[in-house]
């Protein structure tokens, strides 16, 4: 499965591509905020997008919504601080299925992205 | 085909269906039956009418045959010989061939063709006798007024068929009845089948089913128990939701106890949140809620979203005010057919759990406070710290007054406000001049406070002082510890500051002369108490002290071992018993400061200060009261010990007992400017230590005056 990474700071966008890219995902794009994403998403049409929420330019709630409207079927996992569980069940309400609280561990996301991919096939 | 989704109910069903059938059976056949036994009813009616017929056409025939003999008209015979032999022949022909019949007063009826064999040849041979007959008669009554002639041959024929006409029909009527009691027989034995097999249907219906039903109650009862029992007994509140967010009928008992009320079937999830958690939490929740009844989220993924995690809530306490708990609430799907048809809701009371987590995270931050104090206070020059702090408890007081007395008008509130903020920030300005910044920092928060309500004099209220008066309680806290540091503070300096190690010690000072005539009066005096004692020194040779020290010193000396070797050395096995060597430690060190002033040091290895012997010396001397006495701090247990004419020693020798020595000690010290410092551990050591400033001219004459008194 193809795999998108969004995320404003470098050190997460590695640790995520470092502990999912071992993980029979391909990781076929990294973007550091909204509008990076929806480019790099209408040219690699990936399967997975984790998605951070506070970001510049445009953030995760905007990107959520633009990825959703151009391939409905995409599993969102928003990787986020738990300061404003509001926000982020915003996103969930907007069509993201999962969410991870930051900081979180390598054996953490895998095992959510695990569960993500698992309860879009079963569900 | 699972029978219309029938279920368990299909053999029920089955069998009351088979009881319908069986009695649409009887009755339809018993409908069949009772048509044929009317129909019989009137083949037997009509085959007596044949018989009467045959007769009334006989008899007719012969009155003819008379009127016309008698030369009379026959015209009324003549129709009813007529009438009589065209309904036989009628009823003849609708006996074997089935048809309609006049009967009796004139109403037509339908007669069914006779199957029976017997009856079938009774009719065939009844044929054979009426066709000549009948023949024989319609053409007699071709002719409205016969002859004789015509007359007498019809009557020769009747002769000859009427008889065996009426066998015939005799024969017939038998019949029939026969054929109707044989299907008379035939009913009943239908009906009784019927009935029977409806009735044993009904038996299995009653016994079969009803056992089932009872079985099936029993085991719904046992279920139904088990899951009463679960609920009465589990801790956690137990409920179901459904999509519209009403709790189910069903719920555990704690709930009640959990959320504070009875009345939760059926009541509205979301509703009962409104009056205990924050509007925005019961968005929140909403949200989350439905969530969860949709499919597209993880279940597992979305957890820690749970906005009812830990919530805190707030409970009308019936009296005005209100309860704060914290409770619990987890959330898990519940599936039917592949589908989320409730959630299962889990809560918890959390309160103490929460309240244990504060209680630790304010100790551990309690803790790193009182290090982060203790190192501030190290830093701190003790006397301007004890001057700092009763200062910080008087100013506290003052403000706390105020705010005790703000209830008054708004004036007297705006006075306050000034005023607490005045002594505030003076009391800032002197935690910072003696180095309590955390402190001073502190305080200038509550300062921030009262300047807001200074701010907002004009519509200040009573409320507004509530935050004040918290933030003071945690001001008062922090003195109070600060206090309690200074004062374990103080004990452990006099340990930690053993020996300062400012001056060189000179190697053959040891031998100096006035330290041998210390040395042999502490073993003088030793003897005499039944101890032993040794006595090292460090240091410079005393002889070598500015004046008046040099002069004065050895007194105080002297006074100090006399105060070890009697008050503080235990007799030899006493020291033996608590694994000390037999003889008493005296460490002496003197110092010449590069300052011009000295130090000593003075510390044995005897029982320590004995708080309780101080604290009962203290009493019956009348210094403090029994419960002064109980609440009085070692500090200031230690400072009776300078009291004049204190001792604990209960009757006075010229060793000791009299009270005097350290008194006199610390007025030759507080003469000098100087301080004494004393550490204890009791049965370990006592230790004084003695700092003096360079000494100034006037001192000399003090000196003079020592060595006069204290010898």
């Amino acid at each position: 499965m193809k795999l998108l990474i969004v995320d404003d700071s470098n050190i997460i966008r590695s640790k995520i591509a470092r502990a999912l890219g071992s993980r029979n995902l391909e990781v076929v794009g990294l973007a550091r905020n909204g509008h990076e994403a929806v480019s790099l998403f209408t040219r690699t049409r990936p399967d997975v997008v984790t998605m951070d929420l506070t970001m510049p330019e445009m953030d995760g709630i905007e990107c959520i919504r633009r990825l959703l409207e151009l391939k409905p079927d995409t599993l969102i996992l928003v990787v986020s601080a738990l300061a404003d569980k509001a926000t982020a069940i915003e996103a969930l309400k907007l069509g993201a299925q999962g969410f991870l609280c930051k900081p979180f561990s390598e054996q953490d996301l895998a095992e959510a992205v695990e569960e993500l991919i698992k309860g879009a096939v079963h569900g | 085909m699972r029978f219309f989704g029938l279920g368990k109910y299909r053999v029920i069903v089955l069998t009351v269906a088979m009881f319908l059938v069986f009695d649409l059976g009887v009755l339809v056949l018993n409908f069949v039956i009772s048509s044929q036994i009317a129909a019989d009813a009137l083949a037997v009616n009509m085959a007596g009418r044949q018989r009467m017929l045959s007769q009334r056409a006989a008899k007719t025939l012969w009155q003819i045959n008379e009127r016309t003999v008698a030369g009379q008209p026959a015209s009324g015979e003549m129709a009813e010989l007529t009438e009589a032999v065209a309904l036989f022949d009628e009823t003849l022909t609708a006996f074997r061939q089935g048809g309609s019949v006049r009967g009796g007063a004139g109403v037509v009826v339908t007669l069914d063709r006779i199957d029976d064999a017997e009856a079938i040849a009774i009719l065939q041979r009844t044929n054979a006798v009426w066709e000549p007959y009948r023949a024989r008669i319609t053409s007699l009554l071709a002719n409205p007024a016969p002859d004789i002639d015509a007359v007498r041959s019809a009557l020769d024929v009747a002769r000859g068929a009427n008889l065996e006409l009426l066998k015939l029909m005799n024969e017939l009527t038998s019949q029939v009845e026969v054929t109707a009691a044989a299907k008379a027989t035939t009913l009943r034995a239908v009906q009784i089948g019927g009935i029977t097999l409806a009735t044993a249907n009904f038996v299995l219906i009653l016994f079969h089913f009803l056992r089932k039903l009872r079985q099936g109650d029993a085991l719904l009862e046992q279920a139904k128990k088990e899951t009463d029992d679960i609920l009465v007994t589990v801790n956690e509140g137990l409920f179901l939701l459904d999509r519209n967010f009403r709790i189910g009928s069903q719920h555990s008992h704690a709930l009640e106890g959990i959320l504070g009320r009875s009345d939760l079937g059926g009541a509205d999830f979301v509703d009962l949140l409104r009056g205990i958690v924050t509007e925005k939490t019961v968005g929140m929740s909403r949200d989350y809620l439905d969530l969860l009844f949709g499919e597209r989220v993880n279940e597992k993924l979305v957890g820690s979203l749970n906005p009812l995690d830990v919530v805190e809530v707030h409970f009308d306490d019936q009296r005005g005010g209100f309860v704060t708990k914290y409770l619990e609430f987890r959330f898990n799907r519940v599936r039917e057919g592949g589908v989320v048809a409730h959630l299962l809701v889990t809560a918890n009371d959390v309160t103490k759990r929460v309240q244990l987590e504060r209680a630790l995270k304010e100790a551990h931050e309690r803790a790193k406070g009182q290090m982060d104090l203790l190192v501030e206070v190290l830093q701190v020059e003790p006397d301007a710290l004890r001057d700092f702090l009763a200062a910080a408890a008087v100013c506290l007081d003052k403000v706390n007054t105020l705010l005790r007395e703000r209830t008054a008008s708004a004036a007297d509130r705006r006075e306050a406000v000034i005023a607490i903020y005045r002594l505030l920030h003076g009391l800032k300005g002197d935690a910072s001049g003696v180095g309590l910044s955390g402190l001073a920092e502190s305080i200038h928060e509550v300062e921030d406070l009262v300047v807001g309500l200074r701010e907002k004099h004009a519509t200040l209220d009573g409320n507004d002082f509530l935050p004040l008066t918290v933030r003071l309680e945690r001001l008062f806290t922090q003195v109070d510890a600060l206090r309690g540091v200074v004062n374990r503070f103080a004990q452990i300096r006099g340990v930690v500051a053993v020996e300062p190690a400012r001056a060189a010690t000179e190697p053959d000072a040891a031998q100096a002369p006035q330290v041998r005539r210390w040395r042999e009066f502490a073993t003088r005096l030793a003897e005499k108490q039944g101890k032993h004692v040794q006595l090292h020194y460090h240091g410079v040779d005393p002889a070598t002290l500015a004046s008046p020290y040099r002069e004065a010193l050895p007194t105080v000396v002297n006074q100090f071992i006399r105060n070890a070797v009697v008050h503080g050395l235990e007799k030899p096995e006493q020291r033996l018993a608590q694994g000390k060597p037999a003889a008493g430690n005296i460490a002496l060190y003197l110092a010449a400061r590069e300052d011009g002033g000295v130090d000593l040091s003075f510390r044995d290895d005897g029982a320590g200060l004995q708080l309780a012997a101080i604290r009962q010396a203290a009493i019956e001397r009348g210094l403090l009261s029994a419960s002064e006495a109980e609440a009085c701090d070692a500090r200031r247990l230690v400072e009776l010990i300078f009291r004049p004419a204190f001792s604990t020693r209960s009757s006075a020798d010229e060793d000791g007992g009299r009270g005097v020595g350290l008194d006199v000690i610390r007025n030759y010290v507080n003469e000098w400017g100087g301080n004494i410092r004393i550490g204890s551990t009791p049965r370990e050591y006592c230790h004084f230590r003695i700092s003096l400033p360079r000494p100034s001219p006037q001192l000399s004459a003090g000196a003079a005056r020592i060595n006069g008194e204290a010898a």
